[in-house]
């Protein structure tokens, strides 16, 4: 594997990589600081001699307290968590039985159906909104956590089921005969030797439908309407910018509190692939 | 009549659809608010205040005590003003959504097929406090209805800094946009240009443009609301007055700024003045020891409000105007009427007024002689806000084809087209030909 | 969670397992979840969206058949065609810089490091912040007043004056174009790791032993494997970065002079600004034939792969 000399690992790996944390993670700092910035500082002119832009000598935990305490934050939380887990619970489901459906089994208008999913991917959000806002109210779904679960997957099924056809593919035919050759049935051949094999590509999948899930912003916000019920990109939005106002350290305070426990529930599941995978490839 | 058969053709597939999901009924029952048995709810969908004790007041004093008073239940609900808009479309679309809404400018006009008439309530108020100003009027009514509730305006004056215009001789403030001129550029030869944005943003851009093509003697349209003039030598004029100023004056970075932009500026002294609403002036109050003079003041006692300059044709002003409509598919309308009745008594009306503390104008005359006015003599240019207001679309009505105009920015555009460049005559053809197609269709 | 509720299936009774080998049951029985949920969510609202855009309506008001004339009106909008080249300019530069460093980004990403979980974690930050509030934090770090990008450029001597970032139809339009790759990349990249990850180790060794060089080894042997699943995420984020929306919508509304104007945004403005939702959901559509160009061109594409 390692092949060369130190400093080749150094200018090949090591520094590009710093690059790209260092250029990807930035405007993560940026939020830090600010979050714990004393308003004070936060209005100084980028050149002002007293410009401090990385770091802070008088931090302070107001804006967290402030977000706690005058907002509904941990509810916004709770919301969004429950929202983008079973809806990407909801999602990966149908994605990957359909991705293995239009991936590995031969039927009829196979080709047909995948475009047909793929397709509804193309009809803009800004389109649908007002259509659907009808149908969630036929369905008396308003103001509650599940017009935005059964929503989402709309744009989250077709991304799964056409991510999880990518992997299908990828893997190679003979595992499945095998298995069948041992006498098992399509189905414990799907869930016992390909599903497995397959875990990267729903982590991935799930790591993807969760984002998405946890950033939407005009269904959440035409969707619900009690303080109570609302997740955190639109109650942060609507709590702390007050017209020509904005609430800047709590703003941040509410993107990074927001941001950090999915990074770490991520940090988790990135390494999973890695088992995942060598657990596969060798099995 | 499609589209209820359409409507209730879907109600059975969802039905069936719930039926079928099984589980979930359940948990959406479970997950639904609870009914409150006999008791009405009224929802008003509100903007997030800028002055946030508004909010609290209302969340902790006045809310409760209507509820009490009027044996309902209320459901306040508040969203960044930019969103108000998504909201208000799904809502009248579905047919399902907030009993009362409130409404920035225009937007009675636009929506005026989906709400119900509340003059009865606007002219008692009127008459009871001294008269309902005309810009609240045309804004609010067609003539035939009133379309929304009157409820404030938010008024926008120039912020400017007291010390700084004192330091280059002009101890008052300018009357005309060419003595406005002329003081900005010492303003900005001493490294304090005037701050005013001229981007895509529904508060300061337009407050702006609007009346300074106004003071030119330009229009939209003539008074029939269909005939285009707006390509005149006056817009011309106007437009070539504020490509020089611009330059000379302005600080350059404004051609992107939103609403917010030009508070911060100024609040770190890198502007001299702007167009804002009193937020500027507030936030100095509320967190005097975080705002401070280069001489080490508290800035606060460095602001003081003017009007927009005059110009040939006079000196106007377009402030934000906020009414509240009461929805033609609310179940509630007349518990939502009462409400609204109730907010309108001269008591509670007073509670919001006074915790807006001159930020927001009321829109009847009696106001104006308000004691609150007086309290703090650098709010009072505020008072004659709502008076002196004129609508968009002028000459022709604030309709929806007007505020077509206003948000495609058509005017804003043709005085940010030219400041990038474009020669005078060129811009103002390109937005007259964009307020013909607005116009035409 | 796929595999308990699956696990559940297996206990059924057998004459319906047996109904599974054949592999139309099995594929009808895999896609019926789906047909169902996007049935009854996309495929009405699709409809009403196509009926909408045939007609006059406006807000509240119910329009009648106007037959394409929206389309026409469009086709004359200077807006709108300013909006069409500022979309395929923002998606075709942003896909080719979000491709090239997600690409290098997983490449670096995929061996053996010290803090290896933490990284491959938090470089994803960028994508799991809330799309709204990570521009906010964009727009301040652009914001004229206070930009700490110009007083980094400054301090290091790049620059002797403020940039306009946002304030100069170029610089604007070049400023959304970063926040959309920062955003991208991470997504690219992770994507592209469980793509590299699934190809087998023993291959790049054969060929190291056949005494291929790194870089022909990566293109004869890794890039092809990794082509279906490059070509699925490229094509899905061309479709989001055509339709993108929250981040021009926060950053610069269509700003300073509709120099920033996407379809979504335009459509927006028209549909929801000034009501004329019919006008609106003819924008949205016109997106439509470009977009399914781009898909079917990617899709035989595809296809080619992999019957390659």
């Amino acid at each position: 594997m390692i092949e060369g000399a130190l400093w080749r690992k150094w200018v090949f790996y090591n520094i590009p990589l710093i690059l790209f944390v260092f250029v990807l993670l930035f405007p993560f700092y940026w939020m830090i600081i600010t979050t714990f910035r004393p308003d004070g500082e936060l209005y100084r002119p980028w050149n002002a001699a007293n410009y401090q832009p990385f770091w802070t000598n008088n931090p302070t935990l107001d804006h967290i307290l402030y977000l706690f305490e005058e907002t509904s934050f941990a509810r916004w939380m709770l919301n969004t968590m429950f929202i983008a887990i079973v809806s990407t619970i909801i999602s990966l489901f149908c994605g990957v039985l359909a991705g293995y459906a239009l991936a590995r089994l031969n039927f009829p208008f196979a080709g047909g159906l995948g475009t047909a999913i793929f397709v509804t991917y193309l009809v803009p959000q800004t389109l649908l909104f007002i259509p659907l806002a009808e149908i969630i109210r036929n369905f008396r779904l308003g103001d509650t956590p599940w017009a935005l679960i059964l929503t989402y997957p709309t744009f989250l099924i077709p991304f799964c089921t056409w991510l999880m056809m990518g992997y299908f593919k990828a893997i190679p035919k003979e595992l499945e005969e095998c298995a069948r050759i041992d006498g098992a049935s399509r189905w414990k051949a799907m869930v016992y030797i390909i599903l497995p094999v397959a875990v990267p590509g729903i982590l991935s999948a799930g790591i993807f439908a969760f984002t998405l899930s946890w950033n939407e912003f005009i269904y959440a916000l035409v969707f619900l309407s009690s303080p109570d019920q609302k997740t955190v990109p639109v109650g942060v939005t609507s709590e702390l910018i007050r017209g020509d106002v904005f609430f800047w350290g709590p703003l941040m305070a509410g993107a990074l509190l927001g941001s950090i426990p999915v990074a770490i529930v991520y940090s988790f599941f990135v390494e999973h692939y890695v088992s995942g995978i060598t657990g596969s490839v060798k099995g | 009549m499609s589209k209820t058969k359409r409507r209730s053709v879907l109600k059975l597939a969802g039905g069936a659809a719930v039926a079928s999901m099984g589980g979930m009924a359940g948990i959406l029952a479970t997950g639904r608010a609870p009914a409150y048995a006999q008791q009405k709810t009224v929802h008003w969908l509100k903007w997030v205040d800028f002055v946030p004790a508004t909010d609290q007041m209302f969340r902790r004093e006045m809310m409760p005590a209507a509820e009490k008073a009027l044996g309902i239940k209320i459901n306040l609900e508040t969203v960044n003003g930019n969103d108000l808009q998504p909201r208000i479309t799904a809502s009248i679309q579905s047919g399902a959504g907030p009993d009362l809404i409130m409404s920035f400018n225009s937007y009675t006009h636009l929506y005026s097929n989906s709400v119900v008439d509340v003059g009865a309530l606007a002219e008692e108020v009127g008459n009871r406090e001294g008269g309902l100003y005309k810009y609240a009027r045309a804004i609010c009514s067609d003539g035939k209805m009133f379309m929304g509730m009157p409820w404030a305006v938010i008024g926008g004056m120039i912020a400017y800094r007291k010390s700084w215009f004192d330091e280059i001789g002009a101890t008052k403030f300018p009357e005309t946009w060419e003595q406005y001129r002329e003081v900005g550029k010492k303003l900005k030869a001493k490294g304090r240009p005037i701050g005013q944005t001229l981007g895509h943003t529904f508060g300061d851009a337009p407050g702006f443009t609007y009346p300074f093509l106004w003071s030119w003697g330009g229009k939209e349209v003539e008074a029939d609301g269909k005939t285009v003039v707006l390509n005149t030598k006056e817009t011309v004029e106007s437009v070539k007055f504020m490509t020089a100023f611009w330059k000379e004056a302005h600080d350059e970075g404004g051609l992107a700024w939103d609403d917010t932009n030009n508070n911060r500026a100024f609040l770190s002294q890198t502007v001299s003045a702007t167009l804002n609403g009193a937020s500027i002036y507030i936030e100095s109050l509320r967190r005097p020891d975080q705002y401070k003079t280069e001489k080490g003041e508290f800035l606060n006692k460095d602001i003081l409000h003017a009007p927009l300059p005059k110009g040939p044709a006079g000196q106007f002003g377009f402030h934000l105007l906020q009414s509240n409509m009461l929805m033609k598919y609310s179940k509630n309308q007349d518990a939502a009427k009462e409400f609204l009745k109730y907010l309108h008594t001269e008591e509670n009306y007073r509670k919001f007024f006074e915790s807006q503390k001159g930020f927001a104008t009321p829109c009847t005359a009696k106001w104006e002689s308000d004691k609150l006015w007086d309290v703090d003599p650098v709010m009072t240019p505020y008072k004659v806000a709502a008076k002196l207001g004129q609508a968009i679309g002028f000459a022709g009505p604030p309709n929806a084809k007007a505020q077509e105009g206003l948000s495609k920015y058509i005017i804003t555009d043709m005085y940010a087209k030219a400041v990038q460049g474009m020669p005078a005559e060129e811009s103002v053809k390109w937005a007259e030909s964009e307020l013909k197609k607005v116009y035409t269709a | 969670m796929a595999v308990t509720a699956v696990s559940d299936a297996t206990t059924r009774p057998v004459p319906r397992l047996r109904r599974l080998e054949d592999e139309r049951w099995l594929a009808l029985t895999l896609l019926a979840p789906t047909a169902v949920l996007l049935g009854l969510f996309i495929a009405y609202p699709f409809v009403e969206g196509v009926l909408l855009s045939l007609t006059n309506t406006r807000v509240g008001v119910e329009g009648g058949f106007v037959g394409l004339k929206n389309f026409h009106k469009i086709w004359d909008d200077s807006i709108f065609r300013t909006s069409v080249w500022n979309t395929f300019w923002y998606t075709g530069v942003t896909t080719v810089f979000k491709l090239a460093l997600g690409l290098w980004l997983a490449i670096l990403l995929n061996r053996h490091f010290r803090g290896k979980a933490l990284v491959r974690a938090f470089i994803l930050l960028p994508f799991i912040i809330p799309t709204v509030l990570s521009t906010f934090a964009w727009k301040w770090m652009f914001d004229p007043t206070f930009s700490v990008l110009n007083w980094t450029l400054f301090q290091l001597g790049i620059i002797s004056q403020r940039i306009n970032w946002l304030g100069d139809p170029d610089l604007a339009m070049a400023s959304i174009i970063i926040v959309n790759i920062w955003r991208g990349v991470p997504f690219f990249a992770i994507s592209l790791l469980a793509g590299l990850q699934t190809i087998s180790p023993e291959l790049q060794e054969a060929a190291a032993i056949d005494g291929a060089r790194p870089w022909q080894r990566f293109w004869h042997v890794t890039w092809p494997l990794l082509l279906p699943v490059t070509m699925v995420v490229v094509l899905f984020s061309v479709i989001q970065t055509f339709a993108d929306f929250q981040l021009v919508y926060v950053m610069t509304g269509g700003g300073p002079a509709n120099a920033t104007h996407l379809f979504a945004t335009y459509a927006y403005q028209i549909g929801i600004g000034t009501g004329l939702l019919s006008e609106g959901a003819a924008i949205s559509l016109a997106m439509f034939p470009f977009l399914f160009l781009i898909v079917v061109v990617q899709l035989l594409y595809i296809r080619r792969v992999e019957t390659r």
